[in-house]
């Protein structure tokens, strides 16, 4: 019979579960373009960014006034700032298996470029871009905000 | 002009005794710190298709609709009225922050033959072009993604599509791709190419995906 056989399948997903939760933190993406001065901050420690490297979630970047980094996050999310800018990833959640789907981007300051990846595609609602007095919903696009800056 | 003096020591004497905010040009409404977004939507770099976006404060909310639409939100005021930006304008905006966006994924699909776990003939013979696509890349990542149909669990849908990525993997690694750039995901069921509903077989939903970025 079907039934018990589906009580075993999801008893089997629950018990791996904790195993999962326990592992390490998921890369949410890389570092691909850096030019100029820019910078991780990831719990408190501000390090020199390098192309390649890889980002967390929560991690912050910022740019120095001749900086620019560009970013590819794991869901083909792309992400650029330009000089004097200041954007932390303050959800990343990327799990289409398990339905999880997340990605919340907060622009400090500065000048922030974004097209949108396979989150925005799967679930439209799960993307927020935010400002500190604008939150930024997206349709599937690319975007451009420019944040208390000239 | 003698009889305006009397008038601004009231107001000089008012603002001395504390109450500023009558006098300067800020507003009681005004945040402590001023913020200022402007917001455009841009057509794709890639294809030049324009979506949509919503932009909302406590306020308001406003939709952008079209190439290079946008608004401004000023504090805690409703966003502004939606107007495009001239090409000129975006450019000299975002020229800089735009130059530094990544090459977009390269993606490709590869699908299976008819009830069997081997890939059809035309799917083998994309694996050079994806060993080509590598290279346009700088640091560059493969990640191979398995996605079934919706023919049995859910669970055992991740099982497989973990397993027809493996496959694919294998192959890529044997046209000499560096193992360490390449990633194996499973997505099973959950991202379907033609929805369907559950127990429902499909061919063109049994399939690996490779994003190469």
């Amino acid at each position: 019979m079907f039934p018990p056989r589906r009580v075993v399948a999801g008893a089997l997903v629950l018990a791996l579960v904790p195993t999962l939760a326990s592992a390490a933190e998921p890369a949410a993406g890389r570092i691909k373009i850096v030019s100029g001065s820019v910078f991780v901050v990831r719990a408190n420690a501000v390090v020199p960014a390098t192309a390649g490297q890889v980002l967390f979630e929560a991690d912050t970047l910022r740019t120095g006034a001749d900086g620019r980094v560009g970013i590819t996050l794991n869901d083909d999310t792309r992400v650029s700032l330009g000089p004097g800018s200041e954007a932390r990833l303050d959800q990343f959640v990327y799990a289409p298996a398990e339905g999880r789907l997340g990605l919340v981007l907060k622009i400090v300051h500065g000048f922030v470029a974004y097209v949108s990846g396979r989150i925005a595609k799967l679930s439209p609602d799960a993307v927020k871009l935010e400002t500190p007095n604008a939150i930024v919903g997206v349709r599937g696009t690319t975007l451009a905000l420019r944040v208390d800056a000239q | 002009m003698n009889g305006c003096r009397p008038l601004v020591a009231l107001i000089v004497a008012a603002c001395a005794a504390g109450s500023l905010s009558a006098c300067g040009r800020a507003s009681v409404h005004t945040p402590a710190r001023p913020h200022d977004t402007t917001v455009a939507l841009l057509p794709d770099p890639d294809d030049g298709v324009v979506g949509k976006a919503v932009v909302s404060n406590g306020s308001a909310t406003v939709e952008l609709a079209g190439a290079r639409a946008s608004t401004r939100v000023q504090d805690d005021r409703a966003p502004g009225a939606v107007a495009p930006l001239s090409e000129a304008e975006t450019q000299a905006i975002f020229g800089d922050v735009l130059a530094a966006l990544p090459p977009r994924s390269h993606h490709f699909t590869l699908y299976f033959e008819f009830e069997s776990d081997e890939l059809t003939a035309d799917s083998r013979a994309l694996v050079p072009a994806v060993l080509r696509a590598v290279m346009d890349f700088p640091f560059p990542e493969v990640v191979v993604i398995g996605h079934t149909d919706t023919t049995g669990t859910p669970a055992s849908n991740i099982e497989l599509g973990l397993k027809r990525a493996t496959m694919v993997r294998k192959l890529l690694l044997e046209a000499g791709l560096d193992g360490s750039l390449v990633e194996v995901t499973s997505h099973g069921e959950a991202d379907l190419l033609v929805p369907t509903a559950d127990d429902t077989f499909e061919p063109r939903n049994r399939r690996v995906e490779i994003s190469v970025r």
